[in-house]
């Protein structure tokens, strides 16, 4: 008896669940967003709501299985509507034909060039970016009074401020994190994948041409000398925060940490390499609309005249805390010094590249990394080795 | 009493299975009008079973198997079976639609034209019912109406045109009234689907301001089974590798999903650079497997026999403290333990550097990391061999040490000749699946290490410490252009035969199958 009853509840729990999840429909809209931007939207969607007369229902997804679970329930109907991500998912979601072009005519000069440009795929652009994030020079004040602006002088503080007997370091980053290191190898010229007519060009890889090679063979000379050690991202960030490193290389997302650990800190650029500035990565955050939503011109509408509009991005910027690409927002970021810093690093950054290609590039080059910053191989070798590794699985896949 | 206890048990099971096949009858509708005629499929059969199961005797017995059977056949026969469904087809990354949703979302896409013509407007409803007219003007100020999805000039509207107020501004148009700008949203969804021939172009939304004049791109030709351009004679014919494809080689994005046949099992096993690395990862996963059931075992035994000792004083308490490594998640313990094993700051090197040991590369030399990789396994697998030992000691009768020890035997002769053979024999099947457990034991891998280090010079990106696992992820997730998910299937299948092969020794081993045999 007992078992008939266990069933029938059980089938009532699947029945339940498959028929009560929400989907996208008409006249409603449906934001998927992580948990850190779920405040702030459900207030805009409320606000929206209460303006507009439309219902809107902002769900909870973690930052990753957004994109993943666009592949798998946008298809089959139960997608969403907008996507509140980043731009380096567009590679993929507009290769599956998940995501929709958004029209921005008439309001493109409202942005910063370089965060259109990280959605923009072939002619169109895929969403209506609120938010640019860019690593750079992250120094203690106790410590570093002035931060170094050239290589040269960046390489004394870093040797004044290391003494390994008592743990102290001048200067750290994660490794092996290409993410990172990239600004020290663009700097003298080194890239990813060339441009096209407005396309990355899988074909044109820079990542071994000499200014690369150059680049990080100047960052190895640290690890060589064993100024700077080899760790990855947790330890680098707990050694900042103790006060035990001088400097660190990374981006905004540490600032509300550091506060919290009460560390007298700045953002200056990164140093320049014989007069070059580096360029770093720049990840851009941005509202997407679904490819298969029954509401496009009302997701658009959300996204176009309600996002991409001054109260709405301060207030963003305000409860998020990232640096904002929409210009009239920036006059008010630009108060706080730090995020003033941000956004200079950020306006001389180049998106990171978003095309599928990337994956094969992320796995050889980090390899790469690891092999060099340990003095296994030396620059030249190991990235020309890394990028023949990319042409190879490129090759391999597109069979 | 029994047969008015009978009798409510009867009406309890009606009730209880009219609920169940009601809901389902309910769920199969839904099921169908979505079209998810599979999973429609499966609970036909289902529901079905169960029914029969309960309302026919004769399959009375069948009722004690049917809930395990259909839990295993859905999470267990299913996957397997979609696994092997996936390995032939080019699922993965830019082939994820099918390509009936391919064709529509081509059919879909519209050129907006640099010389378009944009068309402000305005909106009038039918109340209580979803049917708009539209009142376009155009940049010369010439103004055409919507209506019936045709476009006509206002001067030769026959229809009537209110202007109640006298203020210049149309307020009913044939009995449609004027929409007011607030209420626009709420309709954005009925009106995006507007469309009105405009000479040899569409009149579509463009946005809550404009209407504007679009080309088609694409049309899909079911007969020829192909996609003309538009705008451009060219021809796309789907390939086989699921684009559609023009002569000259140019693919329309996205991808479908297609059945590519044996591809990629003929890319597993012909192409060097994913077979060369295969030889060596298939070495390290069986050293792994192997050295970490022998290293767990060796030292739960061994704590489990001192455990055992009832002389020990506080036997209690340090039973709890062995077992407190089992208690945490491995998640944390292997994170934690790749802290301690950090070259620089990690406590493990600081500690040898005490006893003058200094700075071991744990994370970037081969050979460490296997160590320290196996080390972590035997802090977090030990307890378990030591609880399964310690009941197992429990059950070896004392009657045997005592007449060994009449004999004369030593410590170590009771231990060879007494304890480990009457232990295996309890113990083996689960070393054995200990093993095959290992065998797959991804989330230490790839927490530890991500199956670093690299090897320099390698051609696909493999690591020393990848097991078939581990690599698989690489495989399907890390290299080229984005997933492949028919690949990494593949590869899956291959390691399920590996594992299927050692659990049928498994049962061999322990005789299981031939004593289900024994009682048919």
């Amino acid at each position: 008896m007992k078992k008939i009853l266990v069933l029938s509840l059980a089938f009532v729990m699947l029945l339940g669940l498959t028929s009560f999840a929400s989907a996208s429909e008409s006249g409603k809209l449906l934001i998927w967003a992580d948990e850190n931007r779920l405040e702030v939207v459900t207030e805009l969607a409320e606000e929206f709501e209460d303006d507009y007369g439309v219902p809107v229902e902002v769900q909870e997804k973690a930052f990753g299985d957004i994109r993943d679970s666009m592949r798998v329930e946008a298809p089959s109907g139960e997608g969403p509507d907008i996507i509140v991500g980043a731009h380096d998912w567009l590679g993929e979601l507009v290769t599956n034909g998940l995501i929709s072009p958004i029209d921005l005519s008439g309001i493109e000069d409202e942005f910063i060039d370089v965060s259109l440009e990280a959605f923009t795929w072939g002619e169109d652009t895929y969403a209506v970016p609120y938010a640019i994030e860019s690593v750079g020079l992250i120094y203690n004040k106790d410590l570093v009074p002035n931060p170094p602006e050239t290589f040269e002088e960046f390489r004394e503080v870093v040797k004044e401020n290391t003494n390994k007997e008592e743990e102290k370091y001048g200067f750290v980053m994660p490794q092996p994190d290409p993410f990172h290191t990239y600004p020290f190898m663009s700097a003298m010229g080194g890239y990813v994948f060339g441009m096209e007519n407005g396309v990355y060009n899988p074909k044109d890889i820079g990542l071994n041409n000499e200014g690369a090679v150059k680049g990080l063979e100047k960052l190895n000379s640290l690890y060589a000398e064993e100024y700077v050690p080899y760790l990855d991202y947790q330890t680098m960030a707990s050694l900042f925060k103790s006060g035990d490193a001088a400097m660190m290389l990374t981006g905004p997302w540490e600032f509300g940490n550091l506060e919290e650990a009460g560390i007298n800190y700045g953002f200056a650029q990164l140093p320049t390499m014989e007069g070059q500035a580096p360029k770093p990565f720049s990840s851009v955050h941005g509202f997407m609309m679904s490819e298969f939503s029954e509401n496009k011109m009302l997701a658009q509408a959300f996204i176009r005249n309600f996002i991409a509009r001054e109260d709405t991005m301060i207030e963003l910027y305000e409860k998020g805390g990232r640096p904002p690409v929409y210009k009239p927002a920036i006059e008010v970021a630009k108060e706080d010094p730090q995020t003033a810093g941000v956004l200079e690093s950020a306006r001389e950054s180049m998106p990171m590249p978003s095309i599928p290609e990337m994956n094969a590039v992320w796995a050889a080059w980090e390899d790469a990394l690891e092999v060099v910053l340990n003095q296994k191989q030396d620059v030249k070798p190991a990235l020309d080795n890394a990028v023949e590794q990319i042409e190879d699985s490129l090759e391999q896949s597109s069979e | 009493m029994s047969i008015q206890d009978n009798m409510w048990k009867y009406l309890f099971k009606i009730i209880f299975l009219g609920i169940m096949d009601a809901l389902s009858i309910w769920s199969a509708v839904i099921l169908y009008n979505d079209s998810a005629y599979l999973l429609l499929i499966g609970l036909i059969i289902v529901v079905g079973a169960i029914n029969i199961v309960y309302l026919i005797d004769k399959a009375y017995p069948m009722r004690y198997i049917l809930p395990g059977t259909i839990f295993m056949v859905i999470f267990v026969v299913y996957p397997i079976f979609y696994t092997v469904y996936i390995s032939f087809t080019n699922y993965g990354t830019g082939h994820v639609l099918d390509k009936q949703q391919v064709v529509n979302q081509l059919e879909n896409r519209y050129f907006n034209p640099k010389d378009a013509e944009e068309f402000t407007f305005d909106t009038f409803k039918l109340e209580d019912k979803n049917e708009f007219i539209l009142l376009f003007e155009n940049e010369e100020g010439k103004r055409f109406i919507g209506y019936n999805n045709k476009l006509t000039p206002f001067e030769n509207f026959d229809k009537k045109i209110i202007d109640s107020d006298n203020d210049g501004q149309i307020d009913q148009i044939a009995g449609y009234k004027r929409l007011p700008q607030m209420q626009l949203f709420q309709h954005l969804s009925s009106l995006q689907d507007l469309e009105y021939q405009l000479n040899d172009r569409i009149l579509r939304m463009k946005n809550t301001e404009y209407f504007s004049s679009y080309i088609r791109q694409y049309k899909y030709d079911a007969e020829k089974d192909q996609l003309n351009s538009l705008r451009t004679d060219r021809v796309y014919k789907p390939s086989e590798n699921g684009y559609f494809e023009s002569k000259d080689g140019e693919r329309l994005t996205p991808g479908f999903r297609t059945h590519i046949g044996w591809e990629n099992y003929k890319k597993l096993l012909t192409d060097d650079r994913i077979f060369n690395p295969f030889l060596r990862v298939f070495i390290w996963t069986f050293e792994w497997a192997i050295l970490s059931v022998f290293l767990t075992f060796s030292l739960g035994l061994f704590m489990a026999i001192l455990l055992n000792d009832k002389n020990l004083r506080f036997r209690k308490i340090y039973r709890v403290i062995l077992i407190l490594p089992y208690a945490i998640p491995g998640f944390i313990s292997v994170l934690v333990w790749r802290g301690l094993f950090n070259a620089e700051v990690g406590a493990v090197n600081n500690l040898l550097q005490f006893l003058s040991i200094g700075g071991i590369q744990w994370m970037q030399d081969p050979v460490w990391a296997k160590v320290a990789l196996l080390i972590v396994n035997l802090w977090m697998g030990f307890p378990y061999m030591m609880l399964i030992a310690l009941g197992s000691l429990q059950s070896i009768s004392n009657n045997l040490y005592e007449a060994a020890a009449i004999d004369g035997a030593s410590v170590w002769q009771k231990f060879r000749h007494i304890t480990l053979p009457l232990l295996l024999v309890s113990l083996g099947p689960l070393l054995i699946s200990s093993f095959a457990f290992n065998f797959n034991n991804f989330n230490v891998i790839y927490l530890f290490n991500e199956g670093g280090p690299a090897i320099p010079g390698a051609q696909t990106p493999a690591g020393a410490t990848d097991i078939l696992i581990s690599y698989t992820y690489r495989l399907s997730f890390a290299t080229g252009r984005g997933s492949d998910f028919g690949l990494a299937s593949t590869v899956a299948l291959f390691i399920f035969m590996i594992t299927a092969t050692i659990t049928w020794f498994n049962f061999k081993y322990t005789g299981a199958l031939e004593d289900v045999k024994e009682n048919e």
